[in-house]
C-alpha cells in the first residue's frame, strides 16, 4: 500500500502507550488457563512415539503385532502403513528412513500412558544402518553421507547476495579484518512440551494444540492427511513458550491417524526428552565475517559467509540462512557488501524457528568483528558505529523494486529510504544510560570487570496478508476476531488496545475471539515479529471502519449529523447537545454491525525495520572461568509503544533467554552416535533466575508511518544483541575473544591458558 | 519404567530386611534413584523408603564431635548453626547442592549414595562399563564433564558435594548391616573403578549408611568449600575443592585437602596434605600448591581445563583459609 501520512492524531492516545493488564494474567496466575494437554476428552487415549537410536538407518520391517496384541492397546502406525501425505517439503508423516537419533519411527495409542510406553517396547524394529554425518562442515565434502538424496546442501547452492563489489570494498580499505565464529544449536527449552490431541467425528476432525498459527495447522493436517480444509478445525490452546519453534504438525497429525484408527479421541505430549531432541532448536552455525575499513573509520566492505547446520529436516532452515546475512548487508552504512549461506543437513535434531531466526547468530559475529576494526580505526567501540550505522536514508545504490511495489521486508538493494530509523537514538541514549563513556574495566582479585556493546537490524513487522473483524454485538458489546495466535508475547492484549483506540472505547469493553479455525478469518501465523503490526493494521482499520458504521447508524435513529457524535461508555451522544442512543439499542435495532478488513502489510515507499543497541558489563572469574552480567541497558527502536509493560517483558525476556545462549545452553550431540547427550533441563544449563542481571530497558521516541499507531517489530529483537554485546564486555574485562558460544567456564579457562599457560 | 512396589519400614532393621528381599533400592529424598528408575537406567522391583526412620535423623553435637544421620535433609546441614560455626565447609558443600527443592528433600545418605551424572551412564542408548558393558564412551566421545584424576578406564566423576567436604573434615560414615554398625573413613567408603566398576562405594547388599561422624575441630581449625560451576543453582561441580587448615601458632599443625568433580570419587590430595603441615602460614605459595594438587592429571580431550581450574580452586582456598579474607 502507499504509505499514509504518519498519524497527525492531535489529541492524546487513550489506550495506547498503556499498559494494559494482559488479558489472560488471571487465568494464568491461578493456573486455570488451559494448555493443550490439559485437554480430557472422554474415551481418549494416550499416543507415544518410537524414536531412532541411530543417526541413519532405513527401516527394513516394523512389526507391530506384539504390540497390539497387547490388551489397552488400540492403534498403531508404521512406515509401512501410513497415509502418504508429508508434513514438510522433505519430511513424510513417517519414512523407512530415518535420519537423526530420536526421528520418528512408529507411533501408537493405548489407554493409558504406562501401557503406551510399555507397547513401545514391543515394537520391533528391524534396521539396517547407514553411514552418517553430524558436522555441517563435513556434510558439504562431497563424500559425507547424503542425508537426503541431492545432496547436504540444501537446494543445492549458497544463497549469495551481493550489493555492490566486495572485492572494490576491500581495495578501498586500510585495515582489513576477518575471523569466523561458531554458535551452537541451543533449545528454547519451553516449560510447556508440545502437545496435541486429535478427534474425528465422522470425517470431520478437531485438534487441540500448542500452535503459533491454527490456520497454517489447519492447511498443513489438511495437506498431509489428504482430507479437505474445510474438515479441519484446530483450535489453539495457550502457549507454554514456543519461540517460534511450536509450528509443526508432527504430533498433531500422527494423534489423528491413530485416532483415526483407534475410532476414540488420542492425545500425544512430548516428554521433557522428546522436547528436547525432536522439538525445534535454534541453528548451529560458523559464521566468517571479513571487514574492511579506512584510517578514519569509514567501513568500505562487508563480507559474509554462514555455514549453518539445519540438522535432519529443512523446517524453516531457508528463512533462518537468509535471517543470519542481514545485519552484514545492512547495519552500516556500506555500498560494497556480500553474503553467502550454505545451509546444510547433517545426521543431528532439526534446527527450526526461534526468537530471531539467525540473525543472532550472523549479528554475533559481525559485531565482535565491528569492535576488531574500531580498534584497527583506533576508534572506539561506540565512536565507530556512531559514525557507520545505516541512517534514516538506507543503504548507498539505487532502488531496484518498481516505484510502486511493495518493498521486500529485508531488501538487499540501497537507494530506499527507512519509514522510520531511531538507531542512532538507541546508541546515544544505551550509551548515556550505561555510562559507556565514565567506564572503567575494573579488577579485583581475579575478578575483572568489562564493558561491551552491539547494535541491531531486524524486519519490523510486515507479515502476509491479514484479516481482521469487529462486531457490534446485541447486548452493545464489541467483539475482536482474529485468527492470529497469541504465543505469550500478549499480541491478544495489544490487538484490544489497538481496536479500542480506533473505535475510541476503553480497553475493558473489547472482548475477544482467537485461536480457532470455526470461529476466526485466516490469518498468518505469529512469526518474525509480525503480528501486532500486521494483525494490528487490520485490527485498526476493522475497528475504524465498525466505528464509522456505529456513527452513521446512531447518526440515523438520532436524526443529527454523524460528525456530531462520539462513542461515550455504553452509548453514543452528540459531543455538544443531548442526543443520544445506547449501543445496545443501536444494534437492537439494527442489529449486529460487523466489518471485516483486510489488509496485505507494506510500504512502497520505505522499509520499515526495528533496531537496537545493547550495553552489557560482565566480571569474569579469572580463576573459574565464570562469567557474570552484572548489568544491561537495552535500548530499542519498535515505534511507538503500545504496551509499555509487556513491551518492556519482551525485551527483559529476551536478553534473558540469549544469555543463555551465549553463557551456557547449547545441544550436545555425541560425535561418535549421533545421540543427543544433554536433553534436559540440568545438562541444556538453562540460565535460572540468578543469572539474570537487572536490565534497564529504553525506548526510542518513534512513531512509525506505515505501522499502526506507530507501531514496529519487538517480539525478536531484543534477543539478537545479547551475544555480542557480552562478548566484547569480555574481551573488554580479561583482553581474550571468545569466538565459539557459549561463553562457559571452560572455554574461558582454555583460552586464558593459551594466553599464559600455567599447567603442566 | 517397570512396576514397582514401595516399603516403608518402622526401624533400621525392618528396612535392612526389606532390602534383602529380591532386587529392592534405598529411597529417601528419591531425587537421584527416581530420575534413574524413570530412565530405565535400573528396574528395582522395590524401594524401600528410609527418610522419615527415627534412626537416621537428626544432627548431635557434643565436646567429641558431631554425628549427622542419613536421613537428615540437605537444607537442614546447610541450616544448622552449629555446623556452619565448627564445620563450615559442610555446610557450604550443603547449601551448594542443586537447588531449594531438591535440598529440601535430598538427605545425606542419598547425597553420598547418588549415582554418576556422566551422560553416558545415564543414556539408555549406551551400555557403558558401569552397566556391565564393555566400552567407556568417554574417551572418545564428548568428555568435558569427566574426570582428569584416577579415571582407570571409567571417566565419571563423583557428584557429591557433601563427600567432598566430609573427607577434607575427616568424617566416618556409619553402615548398619542388619546386625550392627561398622564405622570407616569417608575415604575408604567410596571406591573407584579399578575395585569396582558397577558400584562407587563399599555397601553390601542390604547396608544402609546410618550416618556420618565428624571429630571435634581443633581450636584454631578452619574449613571451606568452593565449587565452581556453570550457574549458580541446579548445577553439580565443574571440580570442587574442600579444605580444612588446623594452626597452631602461625605454623600448619594439620591439612586435608579434597577434590570433587575431578575423579571417580571424591579425591584426597595427600601430598598437599603433605606439603602444608609444618609450613608457615606466611610461606605458603598457594599458587603453586594448586599445582601439586593436579600434578597427576591426566585430562581426556574435552576437560583440560579442569586441571587450571582445580589447581585454581585450591590455590583460592588456602588463600582464604590463611588470610582473614571471610570464606565465599
Amino acid at each position: 500500500m502507499k504509505t499514509a501520512p504518519p498519524d497527525t492524531q492531535s489529541k492524546p492516545f487513550a489506550a495506547i502507550g498503556q499498559s494494559a493488564v494482559r488479558r489472560d494474567l488471571a487465568e494464568k496466575l491461578t493456573g486455570e488457563a488451559m494448555y493443550a494437554a490439559d485437554v480430557y476428552l472422554p474415551r481418549m487415549l494416550i499416543g507415544k512415539i518410537l524414536r531412532s537410536p541411530h543417526p541413519h538407518a532405513k527401516i527394513v520391517s516394523v512389526d507391530a503385532s506384539h504390540a497390539l496384541a497387547l490388551p489397552g492397546v488400540c492403534a498403531a502406525v508404521t512406515p509401512f502403513d501410513v497415509p502418504d501425505g508429508k508434513i514438510a517439503p522433505d519430511a513424510l508423516i513417517l519414512d523407512t528412513e530415518v535420519r537423526f537419533v530420536g526421528d520418528e519411527v512408529a507411533a501408537l495409542a493405548a489407554e493409558d500412558e504406562d501401557l503406551a510406553r510399555h507397547a513401545l517396547d514391543l515394537l520391533r524394529v528391524e534396521y539396517e544402518t547407514l553411514p552418517f554425518v553430524t558436522d555441517a562442515v563435513e556434510a558439504m565434502s562431497p563424500h559425507a553421507p547424503p542425508v537426503h538424496p541431492g545432496g547436504n546442501l540444501a537446494g543445492g547452492n549458497p544463497l549469495t547476495l551481493e550489493r555492490g563489489s566486495v572485492e572494490e570494498g576491500f581495495d578501498q580499505a586500510d585495515f582489513i579484518v576477518e575471523d569466523t565464529f561458531s554458535t551452537p544449536s541451543h533449545s528454547g527449552a519451553a516449560l510447556e512440551p508440545r502437545a496435541a490431541v486429535a478427534a474425528w467425528e465422522d470425517d470431520r476432525l478437531t485438534v487441540w494444540k500448542s500452535s503459533r498459527g491454527v490456520h497454517q495447522d489447519q492447511l498443513l493436517l489438511s495437506l498431509a492427511l489428504g482430507v479437505p480444509r474445510k474438515s479441519v478445525r484446530v483450535i489453539g490452546q495457550n502457549m507454554g513458550a514456543g519461540y517460534g519453534n511450536k509450528d509443526e504438525t508432527r504430533l498433531s497429525v500422527l494423534a489423528a491417524i491413530l485416532a483415526r484408527r483407534a475410532r476414540r479421541p488420542v492425545k500425544i505430549e512430548a516428554s521433557r526428552h522428546e522436547e528436547f531432541v525432536a522439538g525445534r532448536h535454534r541453528h548451529g552455525t560458523f559464521t566468517t565475517v571479513k571487514m574492511g575499513v579506512k584510517r578514519d573509520g569509514t567501513v568500505t566492505a562487508v563480507h559474509a559467509s554462514t555455514v549453518m547446520d539445519t540438522g535432519a529436516y529443512l523446517s524453516s532452515g531457508p528463512g533462518v540462512i537468509r535471517r543470519a546475512g542481514q545485519g552484514a548487508l545492512y547495519l552500516y552504512r556500506c555500498p560494497n557488501v556480500r553474503y553467502d549461506g550454505y545451509l546444510c543437513y547433517t545426521n543431528t535434531p532439526s534446527g527450526g524457528s526461534y526468537r530471531a531466526l539467525g540473525a543472532p547468530q550472523g549479528h554475533f559475529a559481525l559485531e565482535v568483528i565491528a569492535d576488531r576494526a574500531a580498534k584497527a580505526a583506533g576508534m572506539d567501540a561506540l565512536e565507530f558505529r556512531l559514525k557507520n550505522h545505516v541512517g534514516p536514508e538506507g543503504q548507498p545504490g539505487e532502488r531496484t523494486t518498481p516505484a510502486n511495489e511493495i518493498i521486500d521486508t529485508q531488501p538487499l538493494e540501497g537507494g530506499i529510504p527507512f519509514s522510520s530509523n531511531g538507531l542512532r537514538e538507541c546508541i546515544e541514549r544505551g550509551a548515556e544510560a550505561f555510562g559507556w563513556s565514565q567506564f572503567q574495566p575494573s579488577a579485583e582479585g581475579p575478578l575483572r570487570r568489562g564493558k561491551g556493546m552491539a547494535i541491531f537490524i531486524y524486519r519490523g513487522g510486515p507479515g502476509g496478508r491479514s484479516i481482521a473483524r469487529m462486531r457490534l454485538e446485541a447486548a452493545g458489546s464489541f467483539r475482536l476476531v482474529s485468527g492470529v495466535m497469541d504465543v505469550g508475547e500478549g499480541s491478544y492484549t495489544a490487538l484490544s488496545q489497538i481496536a479500542a483506540e480506533s473505535l475510541g472505547v476503553s480497553v475493558e469493553r473489547i472482548t475477544t475471539t482467537f485461536g480457532d479455525t470455526d470461529m476466526t478469518p485466516d490469518s498468518p501465523i505469529t512469526a518474525g515479529s509480525t503480528a501486532t503490526f500486521s494483525a494490528g493494521l487490520a485490527v485498526k482499520r476493522a475497528a475504524s471502519d465498525l466505528r464509522a458504521r456505529i456513527l452513521e447508524s446512531a447518526s440515523k435513529a438520532l436524526g443529527v449529523p454523524a460528525s456530531t457524535l462520539d462513542i461515550f461508555g455504553a452509548s453514543v451522544r452528540q459531543r455538544e447537545g443531548a442526543a443520544a442512543v445506547s449501543l445496545a439499542d443501536l444494534a437492537s435495532r439494527s442489529g449486529p454491525i460487523e466489518v471485516e478488513a483486510a489488509i496485505s502489510p507494506g510500504s512502497s515507499d520505505y522499509v520499515v525495520n526495528s533496531f537496537g543497541a545493547h550495553f552489557a558489563e560482565v566480571e569474569v572469574n579469572t580463576d573459574t572461568g565464570e562469567t557474570r552480567v552484572v548489568r544491561y541497558v537495552a535500548a530499542h527502536d519498535s515505534g511507538r509503544i503500545i504496551n509499555p509493560r509487556l513491551a518492556v517483558n519482551q525485551v527483559e525476556g529476551g536478553v534473558s533467554q540469549m544469555l543463555g545462549f551465549t553463557l551456557s545452553e547449547q545441544m550436545i550431540t555425541d560425535p561418535m552416535s549421533g545421540a543427543t547427550l544433554n536433553a534436559s533441563f540440568l545438562e541444556h544449563k538453562s540460565p535460572t533466575i540468578l543469572e539474570y542481571p537487572d536490565i534497564e530497558v529504553i525506548f526510542a521516541d518513534v512513531a512509525d508511518p506505515v505501522g499502526p499507531y506507530g507501531a514496529k517489530a519487538l517480539g525478536e529483537p531484543p534477543s539478537i544483541g545479547v551475544a555480542p554485546a557480552v562478548i566484547n564486555a569480555i574481551r573488554d574485562a580479561v583482553g581474550i575473544e571468545v569466538k565459539d558460544l557459549p561463553a562457559t567456564p571452560d572455554r574461558i579457562l582454555d583460552l586464558l591458558d593459551e594466553r599464559s599457560p600455567t599447567t603442566p | 519404567m517397570r512396576p514397582f512396589q514401595i516399603h516403608t519400614p518402622a526401624t533400621l532393621s525392618d528396612a535392612h530386611a526389606a532390602l534383602l528381599a529380591g532386587d529392592a533400592a534405598i529411597v529417601a529424598g528419591g531425587t537421584d534413584i527416581l530420575g534413574e528408575t524413570k530412565e530405565g537406567i535400573i528396574s528395582p522391583s522395590a524401594l524401600v523408603s528410609v527418610g522419615d526412620l527415627p534412626e537416621l535423623g537428626g544432627i548431635e553435637v557434643s565436646a567429641s564431635g558431631a554425628s549427622i544421620g542419613g536421613g537428615v535433609t540437605l537444607a537442614e546441614i546447610a541450616g544448622s548453626a552449629d555446623i556452619a560455626r565448627l564445620y563450615p565447609a559442610l555446610a557450604q558443600a550443603a547449601a551448594s547442592v542443586a537447588t531449594p527443592q531438591i535440598r529440601n528433600v535430598g538427605t545425606l545418605g542419598g547425597n553420598l549414595c547418588q549415582r554418576p551424572r556422566c551422560w553416558y551412564y545415564r543414556s539408555p542408548l549406551f551400555d557403558c562399563l558401569k552397566k556391565g558393558g564393555d566400552t567407556c564412551f568417554a574417551v572418545s566421545g564428548s568428555s568435558k564433564y569427566h574426570a582428569i584424576l584416577g579415571g582407570d578406564g571409567c571417566h565419571i566423576v563423583h557428584p557429591s558435594d557433601p563427600a567432598v567436604a566430609l573427607a577434607a573434615l575427616n568424617a566416618e560414615v556409619e553402615i548398619f548391616d542388619g546386625s550392627g554398625f561398622r564405622r570407616l573413613a569417608i575415604v575408604d567408603f567410596f571406591v573407584g573403578p579399578s575395585r569396582s566398576m558397577i558400584s562407587e562405594t563399599v555397601l553390601g547388599h542390604a547396608e544402609i549408611v546410618a550416618g556420618i561422624v565428624l571429630p571435634p575441630p581443633a581450636a584454631a581449625a578452619r574449613s571451606v568449600y568452593l565449587k565452581a560451576k556453570e550457574r549458580r543453582a541446579y548445577d553439580f561441580a565443574l571440580a570442587s575443592v574442600g579444605a580444612y587448615l588446623e594452626m597452631d601458632e602461625d605454623i600448619v599443625a594439620n591439612a586435608r585437602v579434597a577434590l570433587g568433580g575431578v575423579s571417580p570419587v571424591p579425591h584426597f590430595a595427600a601430598e598437599v596434605s603433605l606439603a602444608l603441615e609444618g609450613a608457615a602460614a606466611g610461606e605458603i605459595d598457594a599458587a603453586e600448591i594448586g599445582q601439586l594438587a593436579v600434578r597427576h592429571a591426566r585430562p581426556l580431550s574435552d576437560n583440560r581445563y579442569k586441571v587450571r581450574l582445580t589447581a585454581n580452586l585450591v590455590a583460592r582456598a588456602l588463600t582464604i583459609l590463611t588470610s582473614d579474607e571471610p570464606p565465599q
